[in-house]
């Protein structure tokens, strides 16, 4: 019993991470109707990005966020106008083969970036150290991680709900003709979406490499995290959020019960039996939109 | 009317309209073709060979992932896996059961035809993008079954296997006389293919490809074609992973990764859609650039020294995916597309169109 809360506290911490992945999954996949695969590869440029900032150019921690952010935002500004614009209203299949290329051409970015190796911070740019909590034993730096991503993606939500653009994103999310024809730049909306689910991205890698060590091992985290898409229902925040959680739940649940049963790499393949078993059940997630079509 | 036929050759009768190739010049074409690759390796040397080994090798899974996305539409991102299901499947039955090459080819084939089947189940209920997430699932849990498995399948250490012994006085360990059977094999394979295409189950598959809702208003059981989609593209998948596996004698987990699977789908778009032309073509140019990937490490060592090592992992990452990504923005229908319009410019040749 102490075991399994215990699990199910870590899990919530480095859920925090996969919601916010998830969320990056969403933000394209919502106003554009491509699933971006290559998400998982921005989060090895980011955690490089910031790896360079903080040791081999040691600047400080704020101004390295800031770069990682801006190159963050630069990359996905230039996915789009590059890789995707030209695709706009090709068949499903078209996007679906991009971005899985991105996603390995961003790989071979990355280990032009790290040589390689797999590097580490050195000293973790957040706090180290664990606070106890009766027989929990909390490590700072999920904590902080998670407490990071909850601000982010509150402050996203904001942005859809307040301001002026975010509006524009929502009903672009709607209906892409409807947007044009109310006067939204629907290209440029395509881009915003890009720049944000990119700069996220960038940021969960850079949290996650301070956890797993930077390198290229971090896509898998983004793969993990296509479960969690999945599992919350494609059109869903809401659902992204919980279903991240729920994978982190899931992943420190297998590290705890299953993994001595089984060898290898379970933390990677239960996701994705989880993911199969979603596609069998409940194929359209919790949240997400169920389409009925016609001829 | 097919507007790529020949001007001046029109259909009589059935057997006419049942043709795959109708006036006697591209028979004459096509035996050549075939007579030249079973010359070929009569003048080429052991590298040559290898080479057209393997891309016949590939043409087969090639082909069986074109009958998948090219023919039915379904994206499938683990084919490669299917590919290293059929190679683990010849070589497990070669150590623990004792089977010889010919016994375990049909194997080669099914075993991974019905693990295909089994992933293809989620297409009873939806299709598109959560069946491509499917096979990227499938892929992930065969890759963990194989190198976790070690009882059976040796892990990550990988396992060796035998090439078919002598047959009617032929030595299939020389690797000419291997290469012949992999060119007769791939060519019975492609006639299977091309024949798929106008059978009933064939035009069903390009039924729910163009509209799955209207052939399923035109009486086809969709969730049946897509399963035998991925039937019929993981055997050949199968086949052709027990073919290259054999070549090498040796078979490893780490031959099929992600990036493979990725690379199966990325060089189908190069080669082409919907065609058996181009499924052909997308392996011949990824196996001629992997080639060319590793001829060109050499020479990044002499010019970057320590620095090759990532350099070359990187390179064929990056360059790969760079030409993919080029031919879907400005050719999405491959060379196959890019063929065809050469041949009818050359028919129609004084007039543009």
């Amino acid at each position: 019993m102490e075991e399994t809360i215990k699990s199910i506290v870590l899990g919530l911490c480095s859920g925090g991470i996969y919601a916010l992945l998830a969320v990056s999954y969403v933000v394209i996949y919502k106003s554009t109707r491509v699933f971006p695969f290559s998400q998982a590869a921005v989060l090895i440029i980011g955690a490089y990005i910031m790896w360079y900032c903080l040791i081999a150019w040691s600047l400080p921690i704020w101004l390295g966020f800031i770069i990682t952010c801006a190159g963050g935002a630069i990359l996905g500004m230039f996915i789009e106008r590059a890789f995707m614009r030209p695709l706009v209203g090709q068949p499903i299949l078209a996007p679906i083969v991009v971005t899985l290329c991105l996603m390995l051409f961003l790989r071979g970015i990355g280990i032009l970036m790290g040589k390689g190796d797999i590097q580490g911070f050195g000293e973790s740019f957040l706090p180290v150290g664990a606070w106890e909590v009766g027989f929990l034993h909390l490590p700072k730096i999920q904590v902080y991680a998670f407490i990071l991503c909850g601000v982010l993606i509150a402050a996203l939500m904001l942005f859809y709900e307040k301001t002026r653009t975010g509006l524009g994103m929502r009903v672009v999310h709607e209906d892409h003709v409807v947007a044009q024809n109310l006067g939204i730049n629907v290209k440029r909306i395509f881009q915003y979406s890009w720049i944000i689910s990119c700069v996220i991205a960038a940021i969960a890698g850079m949290l996650l490499g301070n956890i797993q060590g930077v390198g290229l091992a971090l896509d898998a985290n983004g793969l993990i995290t296509i479960a969690a898409v999945l599992f919350g229902g494609l059109e869903s925040f809401a659902g992204a959020i919980i279903a991240g959680l729920a994978i982190g739940i899931l992943q420190m649940l297998t590290i705890a019960y299953i993994a001595p049963l089984l060898p290898g790499e379970t933390t990677m393949m239960v996701p994705f039996v989880f993911l199969l078993l979603i596609l069998f059940i409940k194929p359209y997630g919790l949240f997400g939109l169920v389409r009925i079509e016609r001829l | 009317m097919n507007i790529n036929r020949p001007c001046g050759t029109f259909d009589r009768n059935y057997f006419q309209a049942k043709e795959l190739y109708r006036t006697p010049l591209r028979k004459v074409l096509l035996a050549l073709l075939i007579v030249g690759m079973y010359i070929l390796p009569l003048l080429i040397g052991d590298y040559g060979i290898s080479i057209l080994t393997v891309i016949c090798a590939f043409t087969i899974g090639m082909l069986g992932l074109q009958i998948i996305t090219g023919y039915c539409g379904q994206i499938s991102i683990g084919h490669a896996a299917f590919m290293g299901v059929g190679m683990y499947t010849v070589a497990i039955l070669q150590r623990h059961f004792g089977f010889n090459f010919w016994l375990a080819l049909p194997f080669a084939g099914l075993v991974p035809m019905f693990i295909g089947m089994m992933f293809g189940l989620p297409a009873l209920r939806m299709k598109g993008l959560y069946l491509a997430f499917a096979t990227l699932a499938a892929h992930f849990v065969i890759v963990y079954v194989i190198s976790n498995w070690r009882s059976v399948t040796n892990g990550t250490d990988g396992m060796w296997m035998k090439r078919p012994g002598t047959l009617f006085g032929i030595d299939f360990m020389k690797d000419r006389n291997y290469y012949l059977l992999v060119l007769t094999i791939t060519i019975f394979m492609t006639y299977l293919a091309t024949n798929l295409s106008r059978t009933k189950l064939g035009r069903s598959f390009v039924a729910v490809r163009d509209n799955d809702i209207a052939a399923e208003v035109m009486g086809i059981n969709i969730a049946y074609t897509k399963i035998m989609a991925f039937g019929v593209g993981c055997f050949f998948a199968g086949i052709s992973g027990a073919l290259g596996g054999a070549y090498y004698e040796y078979v490893n987990v780490e031959w099929f990764g992600l990036d493979d699977s990725i690379w199966y789908l990325g060089f189908l778009v190069v080669g082409g859609f919907g065609s058996i032309f181009g499924a052909i073509a997308g392996a011949t140019v990824w196996k001629v650039m992997d080639e060319f990937s590793t001829l060109v490490t050499p020479l990044a060592e002499t010019f970057l020294g320590g620095a090759a090592f990532y350099a070359s992992a990187a390179f064929s990452l990056v360059f790969y995916s760079l030409i993919i990504i080029v031919f879907l923005v400005y050719e999405p229908r491959g060379i196959a597309h890019r063929w065809e319009m050469i041949k009818r410019s050359y028919r129609l040749h004084p007039f543009p169109y």
